[in-house]
């Protein structure tokens, strides 16, 4: 088992270590779900379609917002980056011979599984129960969708480790969590699809890398485009990931080497 | 033999924005550009060769955190060149990371929330040590530090002393060369830091771990580093062998002459009086050439001494002495 193999165990094992917290977890996710649920049916008031849409899209398309989005944490991330940098504790890892944000992905990787295995899956099965959920469009809808969640982890997990990381310079963790908070409720598409923003904001929103968090998984499930349509939006999903990557490592090296250099 | 680390004028800068007290002082301290430089360490040399152990004392802000920092990689020197085990520690900071062991007292290495094996675990999977030199070296250090019944306690239960204990394993499962440790023994009581010295002494004797250490108690010193490296201010003051310092500061051994029956003034040639109580006289014996034999017999056997007790100078002593006669120097120069 390689170092990083280990790292996701123990992130896995980790969250074990708070066992107390798995009930709040789902019960916190149901609210959430339940909420936007609810939201959805006040909006249609009634109403089977609207643009198109018949609530039983929405309601899916809520449910799945709680799938992608309901094991990562950015904010556990955003945290967890900005305080070992503001701290000195990152130190230690300029000591040992691991690579800094690979061993943060790791770690991440073990605690969303988690969540996700003992928080998200339950709350789902739960509220599909109560309200009924669309299976994806078909076959190749649903085995993309499961690559686009993919996708979904990593880019949520480089924006909120980017976030972290910028805590070095810009200002406290607190604040760029709450920004990065506001900007992932917008433009994640969790609260509202891009298909209900006017444009050009729904054009503009359905390119930034944060709509790789919820819209395209979900709109992919419910068969929004067609295969050609799927595979373009996967690739440029993609680019955004290797781009951000880059990001990532080289703000990491930035820091690496101020700490090096003028002591943090 | 050549040197497995060599400092050749090291010296360490760092900036410091400067800040201004209170709250107009907040304000301008966010718009000031201004700055002062601290010299942490400033011009060192020196070399280490395999198998020592050395001692690195200073007081509080000599430099002694700074200058570990730098020799395990994490902080570049602003000046000199510094080679571990061939290599620049800063550049070749991976390559250097497998061949060394780092402690620092006031910062754990361990995972808080998982059982402590686990963070040994971990550290195997890092470190890549095969498992039966692992297994045997978490047997063996385990069982040197009393640390086996712990192993399946999660490290946030730990008390201080079984945490560092912990660390101190850790950091040698992957057989360092060289271990380096900031302050090892800080806030330990007396048989938690006995425990920690007896263990760091054998590590460096049977396997031949060269050791670096950082201390404010000079007991470490005396117990685990024959050899001493003394800095002030940032700068290099005394380089050598704790027993050299003893006989180049010439601290006094101190003598006690106890009489029967007071025999009046005993002047002595090889000793000086330095109180007199009559029947206890209270000699310092200067000269290292000097032995006891030879005092004793400038007594002669017709005064009724009762009794003898040499004291050898401790640690502490032949520290203090040393500071105090830098410090009288320093201010006769001025
Ligand atoms: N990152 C930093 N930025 C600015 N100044 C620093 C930094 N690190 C250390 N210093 C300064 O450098 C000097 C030496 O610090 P260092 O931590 O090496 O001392 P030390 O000998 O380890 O002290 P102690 O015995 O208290 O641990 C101090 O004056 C300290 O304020
Ligand atoms: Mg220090």
């Amino acid at each position: 088992m390689s170092a990083y193999a280990a790292f996701v165990r123990s992130g896995f094992l980790t969250s074990f270590a708070y066992r107390n917290d798995v009930w709040a977890n789902i019960f916190g996710k149901l609210v959430q779900v339940f909420a936007r649920v609810a939201i959805w049916l006040a909006v249609y008031a009634g109403a089977t379609m609207v643009d198109g849409i018949s609530i039983q899209d929405m309601i899916t398309y809520a449910l799945l917002g709680g799938v992608v989005m309901g094991a990562t944490r950015y904010d556990r991330i955003v945290r967890h980056v900005g305080n070992a940098l503001k701290t000195g504790d990152v130190a230690i890892w300029l000591l040992k011979p691991v690579h800094y944000p690979l061993y943060l992905l790791a770690i991440e990787a073990g605690a969303s599984a988690y969540t996700f295995l003992l928080a998200v899956v339950p709350t789902i099965v739960i509220v599909a129960l109560v309200y009924g959920m669309y299976p994806p469009t078909s076959l190749f809808h649903g085995v993309i969708f499961i690559a686009f969640c993919a996708l979904s982890f990593l880019i949520h997990f480089l924006c909120a480790a980017i976030f972290g990381i910028l805590a070095f310079w810009l200002m406290t963790v607190f604040s760029l969590e709450w920004l990065l908070q506001s900007l992932i409720t917008l433009l994640s598409g969790m609260l509202i699809p891009f298909w209900f923003f006017p444009e050009p904001f729904g054009t503009i929103a359905a390119h930034q890398p944060l709509a790789w968090l919820v819209y395209y998984p979900s709109a992919v499930w419910l068969g929004r485009f067609d295969i050609p349509q799927t595979l373009f939006y996967f690739g440029l999903g993609l680019a955004w990931t290797v781009l951000l990557a880059f990001v990532l490592a080289l703000l990491w090296r930035r820091a690496a080497n101020r700490i090096t250099v003028q002591g943090g | 033999m050549t040197a497995l680390i060599e400092a050749r004028g090291i010296s360490k800068r760092f900036r410091q924005h400067k800040r201004f007290p209170g709250l107009l002082g907040a304000f301008k301290s966010l718009v000031t550009t201004e700055y002062t430089e601290v010299t942490a360490v400033s011009d060192i040399s020196f070399d280490i060769t395999a198998g020592e152990a050395v001692g690195y004392l200073g007081p509080n802000g000599a430099g002694k955190s700074t200058m570990i920092k730098m020799m395990t990689g994490i902080l570049l020197p602003s000046a000199g060149t510094l080679s571990v085990l061939g290599r620049t520690p800063h550049a070749e900071r991976m390559a250097n990371a497998r061949q060394i062991g780092v402690v620092f007292g006031q910062r754990s290495q361990l995972w808080w929330d998982l059982p402590l094996l686990d963070s040994f675990t971990l550290h195997q999977r890092i470190y890549e040590i095969p498992a039966a030199r692992y297994q045997d070296n978490l047997k063996r250090f385990s069982a040197l530090l009393d640390l086996t019944p712990f192993l399946d306690r999660a490290v946030r239960q730990l008390s201080l002393g079984q945490r560092m204990r912990a660390e101190i394993v850790m950091s040698l499962l992957h057989d360092p060369k060289i271990l380096f440790l900031d302050e090892p023994t800080i806030g330990l009581d007396v048989v938690a830091k006995d425990a920690v010295r007896k263990f760091l002494a054998e590590i460096n004797r049977e396997r031949g771990v060269t050791i670096i250490l950082t201390t404010h108690d000079l007991q470490d010193i005396e117990t685990i580093c024959p050899r001493l490296i003394m800095v002030d201010q940032a700068r290099l003051i005394f380089d050598g062998e704790l027993t050299r310092l003893r006989s180049a500061l010439g601290s006094a051994r101190r003598l006690t002459l106890e009489f029967a029956s007071d025999p009046g003034p005993v002047p002595l040639s090889s000793a000086t009086l330095t109180s007199d109580e009559g029947l206890r006289k209270h000699y310092l014996l200067e000269r290292d050439d000097v032995s006891l034999v030879q005092v004793l017999g400038e007594v002669g056997s017709d005064r009724d001494l009762k009794d003898v007790a040499l004291h050898e100078p401790d640690i502490e002593e032949v520290i203090r002495t040393f500071y105090q006669r830098r410090n009288a120097a320093a201010a006769a120069a001025q």
